[in-house]
């Protein structure tokens, strides 16, 4: 090592806390950057891996039923590489201890040969015997909410016949890597899961010998999935065809595409605020180190060294922190990241997922932060170049100090010494003074954003589940059913209140638009389910048109007033025009609701319902759940407080996961900007500070100028950086929103309230820290030396 | 016509900081030779043109007006990298406040200079020659105000520079310890042959020149040549 590095190393040695601030900082970026880029790659990689070793096919589609000889007219589709029909129906489960029933999917395996699509990974056990014996393989998530291992019974209603099934094994499918009941945007293991019955027994108890209801369909390369959509549909309109879909449209896969874009909106936004505060310190610590080392760097050169390898050593200076910044981020990300990794088990299923550090993206991340400090250095380095040693040599001329504009007005008469000091100061160097302040509204702004997640997820909570689901319960019926199935639902233990409902899958289009899913039908006057608009107000249900979610509105590029098209999948396919009446607001997937009669009305199938919204008696509650098991025609009851747990414990976790991590960066980072905010007041100060010292100012009285200025810059900082974090957070939130989870912008009082709170606190600490070292202050020494 | 063995040639030298009306002519036309191995003084009151004559002599800046050629080099048209190739090579500064690196040792202060020096001496015969052998290892801050203004000696030295020069080498010091640093000057002159200028405006250390120059006003005023070197022992204050 050159005696030059050896001066780097001591420099960096003597300005360590300052150093590992903003080294610090760095981290921070670059280790959010490095666990969501890793994260990224290990789901995605686990995806891929299990897609293609599993078989998970590109088209989808479900039906009343049809003779499996149309299934061999689907493989004869152009670009049809495999084609794999099934059995897929409601069961309704009766688990040992628990009060509440749970309900779930019941599919086929063929008996005699692994599936050509959607195979199966088993976990422990083995897959069912076809020699009968009534053995089902029950999916992951399910088994492991509710305990159940290879060998343990289950009762089960399957097709209203009591049955009971032997666990054979636990297993996973490509299919259901995000296991959620259909149309829930939310999993929720507890009560519901998937389970797989050899066919023959499974058509044998449904009545569906030779037929299937449910097919996938593998695509050839090159094959335009678009038409073989469009030919499948064609093929399985007569059999009650209910619309085939594509990945893009799959429940499972796009929950996984929309974490995977989730991370990505994160692992750019946050590290590219934190990178360029790290910039500003960076720039900020050289320029004052370059003040500090005037006569240094004249020496430097006078003795022969070049512009290039002076302007290299401060060059390496940013460089040894970005290095630091960069392993220190690198270890974070990682163990961050392998933690995270974890913690996706609770939503996704995969047979592995291994957590794959994403290496590129720390050579991705260096450079990055590299690029940052070198310009922060830039500015620096363009002034060591011009410093003639010959003008280094003489002492810096005193700074030309006018009284502040502050003063001039009048404004600052009253105020002491040290405020006029502070103010002077500030004005003498506006650019210096308004980019501190702007560090220190970064450093309030990015404490904003994680708790702005926190109260978007209680805003949720709330909205969801209170404002507006007002039932205990949803009751869904095996089948759709004639209107007196409600009045049953009545009769029901505890039952204070039922309203029907009808859901009913459709294509909505408007232009070349189009979008597939169910529309539901509520009473008139529904009082247990609303429908709200923007700022809460309560939309009814009209009896001439729809009402879409925001989101919908936005997918199919209509305002209020347009008219969509409604082509009803199942039954006679009505197609109909209907109007949008309003938009609701909704935080989960999309929605569409109208009036249940009109909805009757336009299907054409006479009165039907599909369930009922029920509020119970909470004295009643475990009677109500007892028969609810009983009774066949139920197939499904979502609790309302079982969703809103497994909300909590699943999304609402992970969201408050990663709220923590960056809240302890924000607040890291704030601390770091301040301090460093702090440090560089008083290096640049020491001399004068020293010298009223040796004048007779007490400590208090000294100390005072340096923390009026910091407080000076904090007050015009902290309402600036209130305004700045709403941005990030609003900017952040649209990155990372997705259509099957959005959060609102919810910006509260006592949000802001700790960001301001932290940047004081941290405010207070540095000072109270640079005040000490201020105590230390070597009076004569410092008046000796030359500054 | 400059004598033959001129080491440097001065010739209407000038030197203005700033324009307009609030330009400073610190240099107004100077004419002078100085030759290998001489010890010269440079004396003159504060603002007389001295350091910046100095200065120009040691590449640290550039000249406004007239010629100024190191053994036919021209300095006033050199470029940057001519100038650092120049102070590289060729001169040792000392100053009135050493400006030494605080967090390197005295030794790592020296050996930073001999590290880019073509033909140095070592850092420990550096500082063995201005008597700090013992002190080699301690950071400035350890040291005494004339035990840094010879390790600053020591450093300037240490690549054997044709040309030493030095600012008030004595200005911060006490009478015992400036007694102690001119002597390490003295003793470099003599014994390496290094041509010497010293700038001081303590009229006392003429004595010990071979010739003395009198700057005022940024022009030299007159200069005189001592018939005998004193001995820095002698110098009275």
């Amino acid at each position: 090592m050159n005696h030059l590095d050896l001066k780097l190393l001591r420099d960096l040695r003597s300005l360590k806390s300052q150093v590992i601030a903003v080294a610090l900082v760095m981290a921070c970026g670059l280790a959010m950057m490095i666990m969501t880029r890793s994260l990224i790659r290990s789901l995605d990689a686990a995806r891929d891996d299990y897609y293609a070793r599993h078989r998970f096919g590109h088209v989808f589609a479900s039906l009343q039923r049809a003779p499996l000889e149309v299934a061999e007219r689907l493989a004869a589709i152009p670009g049809v590489a495999a084609v794999e029909p099934g059995v897929a129906r409601p069961v309704t489960l009766d688990l040992p201890g628990r009060l509440e029933p749970a309900s779930g999917l019941i599919r086929s395996l063929p008996d005699r040969r692994e599936p050509r699509l959607g195979r199966l990974f088993v976990r422990a056990g083995r897959l069912p015997d076809a020699q009968g014996g009534l053995e089902v393989a029950v999916s992951e998530a399910f088994a492991e909410a509710n305990g159940l291992r290879p060998g343990a019974w289950i009762s089960a209603l399957l097709n209203g016949r009591r049955v009971e099934l032997r666990v054979s094994g636990v297993a996973l499918s490509p299919e259901y890597v995000f296991e959620a009941p259909p149309g829930a945007a939310l999993p929720d293991n507890r009560t519901f899961g998937v389970f797989w019955m050899r066919e023959t027994e499974l058509a044998e108890v449904f009545n569906l010998k030779g037929a299937f209801d449910t097919v996938a369909l593998a695509l050839g390369p090159g094959a335009d999935e678009r038409a073989v959509i469009a030919e499948t549909d064609r093929v399985l309109a007569p059999w009650g065809g209910r619309g085939a879909y594509g990945r893009g449209d799959h429940p499972s896969d796009t929950r996984v595409a929309d974490e995977i874009s989730v991370l990505r909106g994160l692992s750019f936004g946050f590290p590219l605020v934190f990178l360029s505060v790290a910039a500003f310190m960076t720039n900020a610590v050289l320029g004052r180190q370059i003040a500090l080392q005037r006569e240094q760097i004249a020496i430097l050169k006078a003795f022969g060294f070049s512009d290039r390898a002076v302007a290299l050593h401060f060059v390496k200076f940013a460089m040894v922190i970005v290095l630091l910044g960069a392993v220190l981020g690198a270890v974070g990300g990682w163990l961050l990241g392998s933690k995270l990794v974890i913690m996706y088990h609770l939503f996704f299923r995969f047979p592995a997922l291994d957590f794959l550090p994403a290496w590129d993206a720390l050579g991705a991340a260096l450079a990055a932060s590299a690029l940052a400090a070198l310009a922060g250095a830039l500015g620096v380095v363009r002034r060591v170049v011009r410093l003639t040693p010959a003008e280094a040599m003489r002492p810096e001329p005193p700074e030309n100090f006018r009284p502040s504009p502050l003063e001039k007005l009048g404004l600052a008469r009253r105020a002491g010494v040290s405020v006029r000091m502070a103010l002077r100061n500030l004005s003498r160097r506006p650019w210096r003074a308004a980019l501190t302040a702007m560090a220190l509204a970064l450093a309030t702004g990015i404490l904003v954003v994680p708790n702005a997640f926190r109260d978007g997820i209680a805003h949720v909570l709330d909205f969801q589940w209170d404002a507006l689901q007002r039932q205990t319960a949803i009751v869904a019926f095996n089948q759709e059913a004639a209107p007196r199935a409600l009045a049953d639902v009545r009769q029901l233990p505890g039952v204070t209140a039922a309203e029907a409902f009808r859901s009913v899958p459709v294509e909505l289009s408007a232009g070349a638009r189009r979008r597939r899913m169910a529309v539901q039908g509520i009473a008139a006057g529904a009082r247990l389910q609303r429908v709200l608009g923007e700022n809460g107000r309560v939309l009814s249900a009209p009896s001439h048109g729809l009402l879409l979610s925001k989101v919908l509105g936005e997918s199919l590029g209509v305002s209020a007033g347009d008219t969509v098209i409604m082509r009803v999948l199942e039954g006679g396919r009505a197609e109909s025009a209907v109007r949008v009446a309003g938009f609701s607001e909704d935080f989960a997937g999309i929605a569409a609701q109208m009036e249940l009669e009109a909805l009757n009305r336009l299907v054409g199938d006479g009165d039907r319902v599909s369930g009922a919204f029920v509020t119970v008696a909470s004295r009643s509650w475990p009677e109500f759940l007892r028969a609810v098991k009983e009774t066949p025609a139920a197939s499904r009851v979502v609790i309302k407080e079982a969703m809103r747990r497994s909300f909590r414990e699943t999304t609402a976790q992970s969201i408050g996961l990663i709220q923590t991590i960056y809240l302890v960066f924000a607040t890291t980072v704030a601390f770091g900007i301040v301090y460093n905010s702090a440090s560089i007041s008083l290096s640049e100060r020491q001399r004068e500070l020293a010298s009223l010292r040796v004048l007779g100012f007490g400590r208090g009285e000294v100390a005072g100028v340096l923390v009026a200025e910091l407080v000076l810059l904090a007050l015009v900082a902290l309402p600036a950086g209130l305004v700045i974090g709403s941005g990030f957070a609003k900017a952040i939130l649209t990155a990372v929103n997705t259509e099957t989870v959005r959060l609102p912008l919810v910006l509260t009082a006592s949000n802001y309230a700790f960001a301001a709170t932290v940047v004081a606190t941290a405010t207070v600490f540095s000072l109270w820290f640079v005040c000490r070292k201020l105590d230390r202050l070597d009076l004569v020494g410092v008046l000796k030396a030359r500054d | 016509m400059a004598p033959a063995n001129a080491v440097f040639e001065v010739r209407g030298l000038g030197k203005t900081y700033g324009a307009g009306p609030s330009a400073v002519h610190a240099l107004k036309g100077v004419d002078l030779d100085l030759f290998a191995g001489e010890l010269v003084v440079l004396l003159g009151a504060s603002g007389s043109g001295k350091s910046t004559l100095l200065n120009l002599l040691g590449g640290l800046d550039l000249p406004s007006a007239g010629r100024l050629t190191y053994r036919g080099w021209d300095l006033a048209g050199a470029d940057e990298a001519g100038l650092t190739r120049y102070r590289r090579d060729v001169v040792g500064f000392v100053f009135q406040f050493y400006n030494l690196i605080p967090s390197l040792t005295a030794r790592e202060n020296v050996a930073l200079i001999t590290e880019i020096a073509r033909d140095p001496m070592t850092p420990e015969e550096a500082l063995r020659l201005v008597g700090l052998e013992a002190r080699m290892d301690h950071f400035p801050a350890q040291l005494s105000g004339g035990e840094q203004q010879r390790v600053a000696i020591a450093r300037a030295i240490a690549k054997r520079p044709q040309v030493l020069l030095c600012d008030e080498p004595t200005g911060a010091l006490d009478l015992k310890t400036g007694m102690v640093v001119l002597e390490a000057i003295e003793r470099i002159n003599r014994e390496l042959g290094t041509l010497t200028a010293i700038i001081t405006h303590n009229a006392v250390i003429a004595d010990m020149a071979d010739r003395v120059l009198h700057l005022s006003d940024g022009r030299l005023d007159r200069e005189h040549r001592n018939v005998r070197r004193a001995e820095v022992g002698a110098l009275a204050w």
